[in-house]
């Protein structure tokens, strides 16, 4: 099992880090900028930056900051894609920590700009319009399963075998990857807003009648 | 092993771990992009001005705005709010095809988090803040969303619900927070400037 699938739940973590900048170095916005390029032009999506902070280190996953941790991911994935080698990525660094002022290349292709900010507008909407026959529909209860531990999944950990009620049966179906290996939600299916009352999920907990939504894909719910 | 080679380990180790490193390594990313044609010499600069001026937690306010001042327009931005908000001249897009917007009330109050990852309404809020991402953050809100307000400096009265949205499929989940007392007869414009990012995911209070 990952941490980084059962971290809703996790007790006496101390004070969240209430900094509300989204960059809190340049570099992270440079290096932001590098993966919504490599998102708009197909080289990588979403999954494959999850399967690789789940495949993390736990400690290191609590330990590096956010975009600290991308640098990695997105290093590995190049590497190990062969869109760039560890050699040339080295001595690159190597060169850039010696002169950090020293100009980067001027060369580059002109039309990838327009391509990328289009994307933002465009998406990747994961909707499929398939005919489906969802199992379940408003009003039912239905269990958690608790699904064998994959590479990545969309099921957080701590609603394993919770019990809670369909509020939303989505229409249509929607896909969530197909490019890397889950417990099940590699094709199109239907989607439900399920309710959970969070004392349902910690029985330990005050009541006060908060209650927790998510969406479940149908893979991960069972009648009862 | 020497204690001299435990020592350039050390070095090694550190020096991995500082930001002139990350910094360095991330503009070798950039360059080697250039040098391969995977990106242009104005990409970097275009994405980051883009999320300053044109995807950020503005277009949120504005959405807020309107739908305090305008009843039927809130109506319609509850049940189906990427319509709604095409209405305003905003267009939907990545993180956002699927937007839901839910309403704070008296004695309701909404969060929304990601214990996965951190989806996040690009549309209407640009991008995540770092306490969004935070594990801890991510780890309590669920369990004890109460003590998480508190760390944002927001107590609520003691009678109110909390109602937790965990984003881990297709939707992205937007807040519309309660407007403060005192303002009626504001303009949009002025009522948009009392909107901040975290009302807008449920760890702030608009306030005027």
């Amino acid at each position: 099992m990952k941490v980084q699938h059962f971290l809703g739940g996790i007790e006496n973590l101390g004070p969240v880090d209430v900094e509300k900048r989204v960059f809190v170095e340049p570099w992270e916005a440079q290096l932001f900028a590098v993966h919504t390029t490599m998102m708009g032009t197909g080289i990588w999506a979403w999954p494959d930056l999850r399967v690789l902070a789940e495949s993390m280190n736990p400690l290191d996953y609590f330990k590096y900051r956010y975009y600290i941790k991308w640098l990695g991911g997105m290093s590995k994935f190049l590497i190990s894609r062969n869109y760039i080698s560890e050699k040339e990525l080295d001595t690159k660094t190597s060169y850039y920590l010696e002169n950090p002022d020293a100009p980067q290349p001027d060369t580059g292709n002109g039309d990838i700009t327009d391509r990328v900010i289009e994307y933002f507008y465009t998406g990747a909407n994961p909707y499929r319009d398939v005919a489906v026959n969802p199992i379940f529909k408003v009003g039912d209860t239905v269990r958690v399963k608790d699904m064998p531990p994959a590479v990545h999944t969309r099921l957080p950990g701590y609603l394993r075998n919770k019990i809670g009620i369909v509020e939303t049966v989505y229409k249509g179906a929607y896909l969530y990857a197909d490019n890397v290996p889950t417990d099940g939600i590699c094709t199109p299916q239907p989607v439900y807003l399920v309710k959970f009352k969070t004392r349902d999920i910690w029985e330990d907990i005050p009541d006060k009648g908060d209650v927790l939504y998510n969406d479940c894909f149908e893979v991960y719910l069972e009648a009862i | 092993m020497s204690g001299d080679h435990d020592h350039d380990h050390d070095h090694h180790h550190h020096l991995r771990e500082s930001e002139s490193y990350y910094a360095a390594r991330t503009k070798a990313l950039e360059s080697l992009f250039r040098e391969k044609g995977l990106i242009g010499t104005d990409t970097v600069d275009r994405v980051i001005n883009f999320f300053e001026h044109e995807m950020g937690p503005f277009n949120g306010a504005k959405v807020v705005a309107k739908a305090w001042t305008d009843p039927a327009f809130k109506a319609r931005l509850l049940a189906d709010a990427n319509m709604a908000i095409a209405e305003l001249g905003m267009r939907d897009g990545i993180e956002g095809e699927n937007l839901k917007v839910v309403e704070n009330k008296p004695g309701t109050h909404n969060v929304v988090c990601c214990t996965l990852c951190s989806c996040w309404p690009w549309p209407l809020l640009g991008l995540p803040p770092y306490w969004f991402k935070d594990p801890v953050f991510r780890a309590r809100i669920v369990r004890e969303p109460r003590g998480v307000l508190s760390d944002f400096g927001v107590t609520l009265p003691e009678d109110h619900k909390i109602e937790i949205w965990d984003s881990s499929a297709q939707v992205r989940y937007f807040v519309i927070p309660e407007r403060p007392a005192g303002t009626e007869g504001w303009s949009e414009e002025k009522l948009a400037a009392l909107v901040s990012t975290e009302a807008m995911q449920g760890l702030g209070l608009a306030t005027a």
